[in-house]
């Protein structure tokens, strides 16, 4: 009788402290909320507390701006691909080079005034949105096509276009021509990256020529050129730089025939502009990456290189302001008044990032989109006053 | 007795009591808690701007997959339906094979022939310690090095092709007049029934060997073969199909929610009823079953109307008041309940009820409210069961249509042709087993019979030995042995943990995206990455692999209580 009289207080017990518990959870998250108004008060992000309160992070960091989370943190994560020949590759000792890379050192470089302040976070197409979204990254750079779908349903926002880009198909040289088109892959197996926008299109593309194909998607990338290399699949796709830098390591690697694989067609099958992604609603974090990028932008403009930043440092008066000298405007933006001197001097202008890192692909500016707007590109900026 | 009520101790004292109370506050409790949980997630959702829904579903998809029915799903519902046929098609094949294989590999570890011992050895040591991801990108990797397809392969093989695109085999597939065929082959099996019942009837008169299962299964091929010839005579069958289906269309939708209301309120009478005819101890009880069974259909019946009608009047109350109200609207309907059932017990000679009984009873009625004020708040259920079940047998219909007599069945060899542009492929008129598909199969398939092997043979090991001697003695062969002694009783001990083992290998063919093979977790990723609705795919998954894996064991439990030895 005791016995069990003493289990049901227990249970008792238990239900009770199971009660007691919400309600506590209950209280520390208001409490919480008190907490962090009055930081982000300090803080003195005004901008993106008033209307959306809560609205851009999560956790303990609800209703704070990434800037403050990055800057209290003193390192930007960053997610990357770390498989994307010359945009974003991880290197042994966990860093990652690449265009893309250099883009996560820029905005380190901004931020903290250290461009090696940044840790990489590998990602697969696949998961990338959730880890963004979840705050487990800043900022992604990996090669992200910036859709409608995603800019509204998936619940991110895009920074500029770093990279205007469009998918195509590779194929054998005996086969395929530049000029090779629907009607050529008729009957094909087509392997691509699952969670692309690459998969979607290329289902359209089929099917507007009156081609059936099969689409086999995997995880990653280079399993796709894997399975390609093998003669799993008869083609690959995925965004022209993709297959254009995959072709000159595997040419380079010696993998026979490499040398000779054709990407087709010449006018790419849809228009792939890649740039950054970041949380929605979170304006002043939005508004550090896109300058960063136009920062590089018009330096490229100006012909101000990480190698003569220090001599044209207030090479007209748009460029003394951006590299912080008289009348910066990035202090309303809570940045250091040096911040984009920093990007320039540590990372480097547009060019010089391409340059350094798609050239060595065969990936070349002349004639592209990619080109500066003074030379017929796309590549331009709002003038920074 | 008199003592004994005046010894009744207080309530805050009373065992029943309390224990009453303790099982509220515990429901209540874990209601508050889920409500509460629940109610906050869909908070922070809000407050990152995320918004979930099933949409997607009924969307188009737009993408297109590997292998499945049809390639190119057109809505999100479908597609994942595709992910749901290839999980099951690798389940089902990977449980018999794995079943076979493993019992083989378990008896194989008992020889007394040291290789066989010791290959079964090595075989179940590997394969069990090796993680399964790993054994499956391992396999994908092995049939990934096999040669590329060009134009020397094209032709037809007469065994199986493999190559980097996949393995092709020979098939039967089923083809014109093979339902038709397949009516004369259950007819087969329910005239086999009665064949071995005749044999073994006549075996047990006159004592000598009937062959009963030989005569059964003749049978079956008998009502095969003549059906391979005569199943046009089955043509008329699509007609009354279609009939069926016009007919179910044609009923309106209230009827099949009245269907399923009278479904439940039967059930839960039938539930309690038979809970009392179990422990009534002593015939010719003042209150037949079927007094019990209506009396509790009526019960059920009142408490939905008191529930119902509270629910329509309590429409101002909000919170607190809301919940405070309908507690005590329930606690009222359980003391109710109570009575009832104390009412009941003597009149149906029932004694000795304890409170588990109680609850028993009440959480049975508690249930059905829920079941049916699901049903009620669910308005689209009756039409999409009409839609289904008419669709079912408009489906079937044309099935039956051939009326020339076709070979139910169509071989198809191995075979590689070109395909489209000129690309080389196999074909895909004959059966082809895709990279994925090899891979996951095999390494689950594999992985599980070492697991089946070493519970065969724990399960052979613990037939008393006493049984093996006694075989032994009466001289049996070592094949005799386990066929009618050793084996039957071991399976009895076995089927639980390899029910378990089965439900392992249907959890684990969620690894296939290693592989890329479109199971039903690659395909709702791909369904997320397009949409970014992860927490309603995630649900998804939840119930179908909750669902599967309930069936499956039930379906093990079924059995285990079949086989178990009955005891009295």
């Amino acid at each position: 009788m005791i016995k069990r009289l003493s289990f049901l207080l227990v249970v008792l017990a238990l239900v009770a402290a199971a009660c007691g518990g919400t309600e506590e959870t209950t209280e520390t998250t208001a409490a919480d909320d008190t907490t962090v108004t009055t930081q982000a008060d300090d803080g003195g992000t005004d901008g993106t507390d008033g209307g959306t309160d809560g609205g851009t992070d999560v956790g303990q960091d609800a209703g704070k701006s990434t800037l403050d989370v990055v800057k209290e943190r003193g390192k930007l994560i960053c997610g990357v691909s770390g498989s994307a020949v010359a945009f974003s590759e991880t290197q042994p000792d966990g860093s990652a080079t690449g265009f893309d890379a250099d883009y996560c050192k820029a905005v380190a470089a901004a931020v903290l005034g250290d461009s090696t302040a940044v840790e990489f976070r590998s990602t697969t197409a696949a998961e990338r949105f959730d880890v963004l979204k979840s705050g487990e990254i800043d900022v992604l750079f990996r090669n992200t096509t910036w859709t409608q779908s995603r800019d509204s349903d998936v619940g991110l926002d895009f920074g500029p276009t770093t990279y205007f880009d469009g998918q195509q198909l590779m194929g054998s040289g005996d086969r395929f021509n530049v000029d090779s088109g629907q009607a050529d892959v008729d009957g094909a197996i087509l392997c691509t990256n699952a969670g692309t926008t690459t998969e979607k299109n290329i289902v359209e593309w089929a099917r507007v020529g009156g081609a059936e194909i099969v689409v086999e998607a995997v995880e990653t990338f280079p399993e796709a050129m894997e399975k390609f290399k093998e003669g799993t699949c008869d083609l690959v796709t995925t965004d022209g730089s993709g297959l254009v830098g995959n072709k000159a390591t595997e040419t380079a690697a010696g993998t026979p025939g490499a040398a000779e694989w054709v990407i087709f067609p010449s006018a790419p099958i849809s228009k792939e502009p890649l740039g950054p992604a970041y949380r929605q609603n979170d304006s002043a974090w939005a508004d550090v990456i896109n300058w960063t990028i136009y920062a590089t932008i018009i330096a490229d403009e100006k012909g101000v290189t990480s190698a003569n930043i220090d001599d044209n440092r207030d090479i007209d008066p748009e460029a003394g302001r951006l590299f912080g000298l008289e009348g910066e405007v990035q202090s309303a933006m809570n940045l250091p008044a040096d911040a984009f001197y920093q990007v320039v001097k540590q990372v480097g202008n547009y060019d010089e990032i391409y340059s350094r890192n798609l050239n060595p692909v065969g990936l070349t500016r002349e004639g592209s989109l990619n080109a500066s707007f003074v030379d017929g590109g796309q590549i331009y900026a709002p003038p920074a006053r | 007795m008199a003592i004994e009520q005046h010894q009744r101790p207080p309530n805050w004292r009373n065992a029943t009591v309390l224990k009453w109370a303790a099982q509220i506050a515990v429901l209540v409790g874990l209601v508050f808690l889920f409500v509460t949980l629940g109610a906050q997630s869909l908070d922070n959702f809000a407050d990152r701007g995320l918004t979930y829904s099933y949409k997607f579903l009924s969307d188009p998809t737009g993408v297109s997959f590997r292998e499945g029915i049809p390639l190119e799903p057109d809505t999100g519902a479908r597609a994942l339906y595709l992910g749901l046929v290839n999980t099951l098609r690798i389940t089902i094949s990977g449980i018999v094979v794995a079943t076979i294989l493993g019992t083989i590999i378990g008896v194989a570890r008992l020889s007394h022939n040291w290789i066989i011992n010791k290959i079964a050895t090595v075989y179940i040591e590997i394969i069990r310690n090796i993680p399964l991801l790993v054994q499956i990108i391992f396999w994908g990797a092995i049939i990934q090095q096999l040669k590329a397809l060009t134009d020397e392969h094209i032709g037809t093989y007469a065994f199986w092709f493999t190559s980097a695109k996949g393995i092709t085999v020979p098939w039967l597939f089923p083809d014109q007049g093979f339902y038709q065929w397949l009516v004369f082959v259950i007819i087969g099996f329910i005239a086999a029934r009665f064949v071995y019942r005749w044999r073994m009837h006549i075996k047990e008169d006159e004592g000598r060997e009937t062959y009963a299962i030989s005569w059964a299964v003749g049978t079956i091929l008998v009502a095969g073969l003549i059906g391979w010839f005569a199943h046009p005579l089955f043509a008329f069958l699509g007609g009354i199909l279609n009939a069926i289906g016009d007919g179910i269309a044609a009923i309106p939708a209230i009827v099949i929610r009245l269907m399923l209301l009278v479904l439940v309120v039967a059930g839960v009478g039938w539930w309690i009823m038979r809970f009392f005819r179990g422990l009534r101890a002593g015939d010719a009880p003042q209150m037949n079953n079927r007094a019990v069974f209506g009396l509790f259909a009526a019960a059920l019946l009142i408490a939905l109307a008191v529930v119902g009608g509270f629910l329509a009047l309590a429409g101002g109350l909000e919170g607190g008041p809301f919940w405070l109200s309908l507690g005590a609207v329930i606690a009222v309907l359980v003391v109710g309940l109570k009575y009832l059932i104390d009412w009941v017990a003597p009149r149906t000679l029932v004694s000795g009820l304890v409170d588990d009984d109680y609850f028993r009873v009440i959480f049975a009625v508690g249930a059905g409210v829920t079941l049916i004020g699901i049903l009620v708040g669910i308005e689209a259920i009756g039409e999409t069961i009409i839609n289904a079940a008419s669709a079912f047998f408009h489906f079937l219909a044309p099935k039956f249509d051939s009326t020339n007599v076709a070979a139910p069945f169509r071989y198809a060899p191995p075979t590689v042709d070109v395909r489209g542009a000129g690309f080389v492929q196999l074909s895909q008129e004959s059966l082809v087993i895709t990279p994925g598909f090899f891979a996951l199969w095999v390494g689950v398939t594999l992985y599980t019979a070492s697991f089946i092997a070493e519970i065969v043979r724990g399960g052979v090991l613990a037939v008393s030995r006493g049984q093996t001697e006694a075989g032994n003695a009466l001289g049996l062969s070592r094949f005799q042995l386990y066929r009618f002694i050793v084996l039957p009783q071991a399976f009895r001990i076995v089927l639980p943990p390899i029910g378990n083992q089965y439900l392992n290998l249907f959890k684990n063919t969620s690894l296939g995206i290693a592989v890329a093979f479109s199971d039903i977790v690659m395909v709702g990723q791909t369904i997320y990455n397009q949409t970014g609705q992860t927490v309603p795919v995630v649900s998804l998954w939840m119930a179908f692999y909750l669902t599967g894996s309930l069936i499956l064991s039930s379906i093990v439990n079924f059995a285990n209580r079949r086989l178990k030895l009955v005891e009295r």
